[in-house]
């Protein structure tokens, strides 16, 4: 038991599937009789569909049914809602939300918005049909900068949304905030942008429909992080109830967020499959990735900031505008909005604070919450500003940090923005990740690299964060004769272990065997609600339901085991798989308990065969607030700009460690999404045409082994958070909070000397070598 | 990707006669070029007529001074080629940097070059070499086989039967990969033979191209700085998502002194 408890670094489960090429990921799976889609979708960024004509493809051979514009109008499908938390602008009106129909009916507004949906018996012969389906477009001035698409005269994307204006939001105390830079002895203001990103999971979406006329239910096994909100989408959009929906998701290749929304495919999907009364499976490629696949941050920022002659923090001003591009995807006016102001001002005690965001449309693939969303772009924020600070007043950034960090004896404490930070020590986290970062050791690798021709660059990174997504959570464990557990939990593993994690909980806690308990997840029919995954609640939320599970198990299995010893339950002991009477010493093993729970014969009054089975429903009052610390050592190359990140030091405080090697997973790859956006990955639109440029892998950069550092990490593990019974805090997404700071500042740092303060991400090898070109000849 | 009629010849004269029997055909040598452009349908040949069992196009042989390697050697095997790192050890180098191992496994050199995209790396190696490529008709110099973008002085159904590479006294090639793909934004190779040096530049233009001014300054001091003060025109020069003209002339002289440093 100890061996599998909570805190071990058990391996993977699952890895002995993934990794043996025996998992059962959508494509994997062929239901007998199955036939084939492929979506066409639009080549403009922006135009009006005068004709569509399908008459030709329809008598492709092979062809089964296409799926148009005209159907979802002739079936008055519903379009597909939008759930923002953030949903009225300043002035208290409702956000402008547009109708978002699973296909465009007759304009198109971003390149890649599904056009039509050609099925066939074949997935070459649905491709060929896609060929001869005829559009006839009247193309339409585009947009593709929230900036541009804000100014007077910009192509507007919405006839009846003026200036491509979705929504404004502000948060804070903006008169206080106004009198601590009118006081201040200082001023710092920088403008940035945090980029537009794409996930790029190694899976690409992809779905299976079918349709049963027997019983009139629909069944989806589908690529998603989330099946009970995206059935209840589908399900609205086709107008039927959600009980006539089984979703399902099978092992899924990596989300982080991109696999989080109700996209338009299942739905088409599903209305075709019952037209056909065939399955219909659907495979997105890695084309269609890039251009339909939500993306992430975009957002441009003004950061200001005001300081006191010593460099104390005073104020903090934050104006973000923010791309979600042509529609309001799930939840995408919340990122630039309340997503990105919670946790402003990072890990600082900033009296004053004033948060103002602006959600834009432009003729874009839509933003929706990608590994972290919002949290990331605003920790870049401040440690950038924070980094400028330090530059402007000749004052050692690392000083500068460590000297307005919250006071481990100000927690808990709510910031300005709201955020309720309850438990932490961020100084000592500093501290930490600052020793480990071997500072003495810096000067003579700076030689060497200087002997090279290199520069060497140093930045440290502390941020504060917080969890999202649903609250509630369900958890139910069925027990067999032979002592197994089935384990059903609503929340989801799109890769990351929880396979393995949640049964460490449960096996921990009841002394059961983990290698008999069997893990199920991503099914609406096995578990009557379920968030799904997103804003690292995972083990928060779903740990925590498993937690809660596992303990009203407890409580029922001491009753039962005080019964079989003629004893109190009170008295009943659990250690080591054996219940024990602390005053009696008898026992009984944990395992005959759960035999004896299947034999009426043994059990007390009132209670029935299967007793122990339990379900539950967690709800979880307060979003925890994972912090840490990340550090970093480049070299960059000033002949050609190459960045080379040499190491990084990273300290988390994640409350408990469930599993130490998960959560280390979890950084590493958090910093390799991090370290991604901070130096080559990019989402790149043709400014006139409106066209993706980054359309596949071979322009769109994401970093390989090579590219990663060496990285050291530790867990701070003495502050737990109370908001949840697990104690934990989420680690999902703090590596992309304190990689692209860190390694940013990193190279500005390396780049000091050359007087280069400031390089818009990605830094790009062309980027560093163009901005050190241009401090030079500001120089001479 | 659409229906093809799939052959497997054994011989240069059955896959010429395949070929000419074709509607439109393609020979493929890896297939790493032209099965992406097939699943894409940006290609739709007739028939393919795979290169793969015919012994004539394999191979890597030395004889004299000259390194003799076959078109349907694949990068990995002149990576790893004890011929190939003796004789030209910066072939052998520029073999191993070519794309991820998967397409070092299939990718030939047969194929890069009849190929020649602008940011392959082969076509800089042969040009600077001063190579002969050996077709089934002819011998074409290296520097006349490049024509264009994506064009060779092949004619329609004329196939690479080997390329021949005289040994260098010295050379090196460097090459500033592009991130996503890894092709090279920008490559040079550097040679010296005997009284000649010469400086090809692969990834900065349509077509490799000789920095022909680095090679006359090279020539009378072949050190990293001869070339200081030399600048490159952007003229010519490519400019995409990933690097300006400006950028690339900047990194043909960084790399054109690296390889000179680096040259052995
Ligand atoms: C992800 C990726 C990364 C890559 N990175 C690099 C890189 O860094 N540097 C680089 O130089 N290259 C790179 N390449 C290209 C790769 O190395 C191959 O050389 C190139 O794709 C050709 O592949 P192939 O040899 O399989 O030829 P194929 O794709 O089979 O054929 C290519 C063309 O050559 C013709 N052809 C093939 N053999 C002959 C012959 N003997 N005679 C006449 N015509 C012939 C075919 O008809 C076809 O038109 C990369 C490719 C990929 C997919």
């Amino acid at each position: 038991m100890e061996k599998y408890g909570i805190g071990q670094p058990v391996r993977r489960k699952e890895d002995v599937r993934f990794l043996t090429g025996t998992g059962t990921y959508i494509d994997d799976i062929k239901p007998d009789n199955l036939i084939h889609a492929v979506v066409l979708r639009s080549p403009h960024a922006h135009a009006k569909i005068l004709d569509l004509d399908t008459s030709e493809a329809e008598t492709m051979p092979g062809v089964l049914c296409i799926v148009t514009g005209k159907d979802w109008v002739a079936e008055d499908f519903q379009p597909m809602p939008t759930k923002s938390a953030v949903n009225k602008k300043i002035d208290g009106t409702p956000l402008n939300q547009p109708p978002r129909h699973a296909i465009a009916i007759d304009r198109v507004r971003y390149v890649g918005e599904p056009v039509a949906l050609i099925v066939a018996e074949t997935l070459v012969q649905a491709q060929d049909a896609a060929e001869v389906v005829e559009v006839d477009y009247e193309e339409l001035e585009a947009v593709t900068d929230q900036i541009k698409a804000l100014e007077p005269g910009a192509p507007q994307i919405w006839d009846d949304i003026e200036g491509n204006f979705c929504i404004d939001f502000e948060l804070g105390d903006k008169e206080g905030t106004g009198k601590a830079f009118e006081t201040a002895d200082h001023v710092v203001k920088l403008k940035l942008r945090n980029q537009c990103v794409t996930a790029a999971p190694i899976e690409t979406r992809g779905a299976i429909a079918s349709y049963d006329k027997d019983t009139g239910k629909y069944f989806l096994q589908n690529a998603t992080q989330n099946v009970h909100a995206n059935r209840d989408t589908f399900a609205s959009v086709l107008k039927i109830p959600s009980e006539d929906l089984h979703h399902m998701a099978p092992d899924v290749g990596g989300g982080f967020g991109a696999k989080n929304s109700g996209y338009p495919e299942p739905s088409l999907l599903l209305y075709a499959a019952k037209k056909t009364d065939r399955p219909i499976k659907w495979i997105g490629d890695r084309n269609e990735s890039f251009a339909a696949d939500t993306h992430g941050r975009d957002q441009a920022t003004t950061v200001e900031m005001a300081l006191d002659k010593d460099g104390m923090f005073l104020g903090l001003r934050t104006r973000t505008v923010g791309n979600i591009g042509a529609y309001c995807w799930t939840v995408g006016p919340f990122t630039p909005t309340g997503g990105s102001a919670r946790t402003q001002g990072g890990p600082y005690y900033i009296p004053a604070m004033h948060y103002t965001g602006i959600a834009a449309f432009t003729n874009t693939m839509p933003l929706d919450p990608y590994r972290g969303a919002g949290r990331p772009e605003g920790s870049f924020q401040i440690e950038r500003i924070v980094e400028l600070a330090a530059r402007e007043l000749g004052m050692d950034p690392v000083e500068l940090r460590r000297k307005n960090l919250m006071p481990a004896d100000s927690l808990p404490r709510k910031t300005p923005m709201g955020l309720d930070v309850d438990t932490g020590n961020f100084p000592e986290v500093f501290e930490r990740t600052l020793k480990m970062s071997d500072r003495a050791g810096f000067a003579k690798r700076f030689e060497e690299s200087a002997r090279k021709g290199l520069r060497r660059g140093f930045a440290i990174a502390p941020y504060l964060e917080c969890t999202g997504g649903g609250p509630k959570e369900f958890a139910g464990v069925k027990f067999g004769k032979d002592g197994s557990a089935t384990l059903r939990v609503g929340s989801m593993s799109t890769g990351m272990g929880q396979e393995t994690s949640m049964p460490q909980i449960l096996s921990d806690t009841l002394g059961i065997d983990f290698e008999k308990i069997t893990y199920v997840q991503g099914d609406t029919d096995a578990t009557p609600i379920g968030g799904g995954h997103g804003g690292s609640r995972n083990m928060e939320v779903g740990g925590s339901a498993v937690l809660q599970c596992a303990r009203e198990v407890l409580v029922k299995a001491k009753q039962l085991a005080a019964h079989l010893l003629n004893s109190n339950a009170d008295d009943m002991e659990l250690k080591e798989s054996v219940f024990t009477d602390v005053k009696t010493d008898q026992n009984v093993s944990m395992a005959d308990v759960v035999a004896a729970s299947f034999d009426q014969s043994r059990l007390p009054d009132g209670m029935e065969a299967g007793a122990l089975d339990t379900d539950t429903i967690f709800e979880r009052e307060i979003i925890s607030c994972p912090n840490g610390c990340h550090s970093a050592e480049v070299e960059v190359d000033p002949e050609t700009g190459t960045v080379q990140v040499e190491h990084m030091w990273i300290v988390d405080d994640f409350g408990t460690i469930i599993n130490p090697m998960l959560a280390d997973g979890q950084v590493m790859g958090g910093v390799a999404q991090g370290l991604g956006q901070a130096l080559m990955e990019e989402i790149v639109y043709d400014e006139d045409s409106g066209q993706l440029v980054t359309g596949s892998l071979m322009d769109y950069a994401l970093p390989r082994a090579d590219s990663m550092p060496k990285m050291e990490m530790a867990f701070y593990e003495d502050a737990p958070t109370a908001k949840n019974p697990l104690g934990v805090k989420g680690s999902g997404e703090a590596g992309c909070c304190g990689a692209p700071p860190a390694i940013v500042n990193a190279v500005l740092d390396a780049l000091k000397e050359d007087g280069v303060t400031h390089i818009e991400m990605p830094l790009t090898p062309e980027k560093v070598w163009r901005a050190i070109q241009d401090a030079k000849q500001q120089g001479a | 990707m659409y229906e093809f009629e799939y052959h497997q010849p054994k011989s240069l004269e059955e896959a010429t006669k395949l070929f000419a029997d074709a509607d439109d055909p393609q020979f493929m040598a890896g297939g790493q070029t032209i099965i992406p452009v097939m699943k894409q349908r940006l290609a739709m040949p007739s028939d393919i007529i795979d290169l793969g069992k015919i012994s004539d196009l394999q191979g890597i042989s030395v004889d004299g001074g000259a390194l003799t390697i076959g078109a349907m050697t694949h990068h990995n095997e002149v990576a790893g080629s004890d011929e190939v790192r003796k004789a030209i050890p910066a072939l052998a180098e520029l073999a191993s940097h070519i794309g991820d191992p998967a397409v070092r496994n299939r990718g030939t050199i047969g194929g890069s070059i009849a190929n020649n995209d602008p940011a392959a790396d082969y076509p800089a190696a042969l040009v600077a070499l001063g190579a002969t490529v050996q077709t089934t008709s002819r011998e074409i110099a290296a520097e006349d086989f490049f024509t264009a973008m994506f064009e060779t002085a092949l004619d329609e159904g004329e196939m690479i039967v080997n390329v021949t590479f005289p040994a260098p006294e010295k050379a090196a090639y460097e090459k500033f990969p592009n991130p996503a793909s890894r092709y090279a934004t920008t490559g040079v190779f550097v040679a010296k033979t005997g009284e000649s040096v010469r400086v090809a530049v692969t990834g900065a233009g349509a077509c490799v191209f000789r920095q022909i001014d680095f090679e006359k300054a090279l020539l009378g001091d072949f050190s990293p700085s001869a070339l200081d003060g030399l600048t490159v025109s952007t003229d010519g020069l490519n400019s995409d998502l990933h690097a300006s003209a400006e950028y690339r002339a900047n990194l043909i002289s960084v790399l054109a002194k690296r390889a000179v440093k680096h040259a052995g």
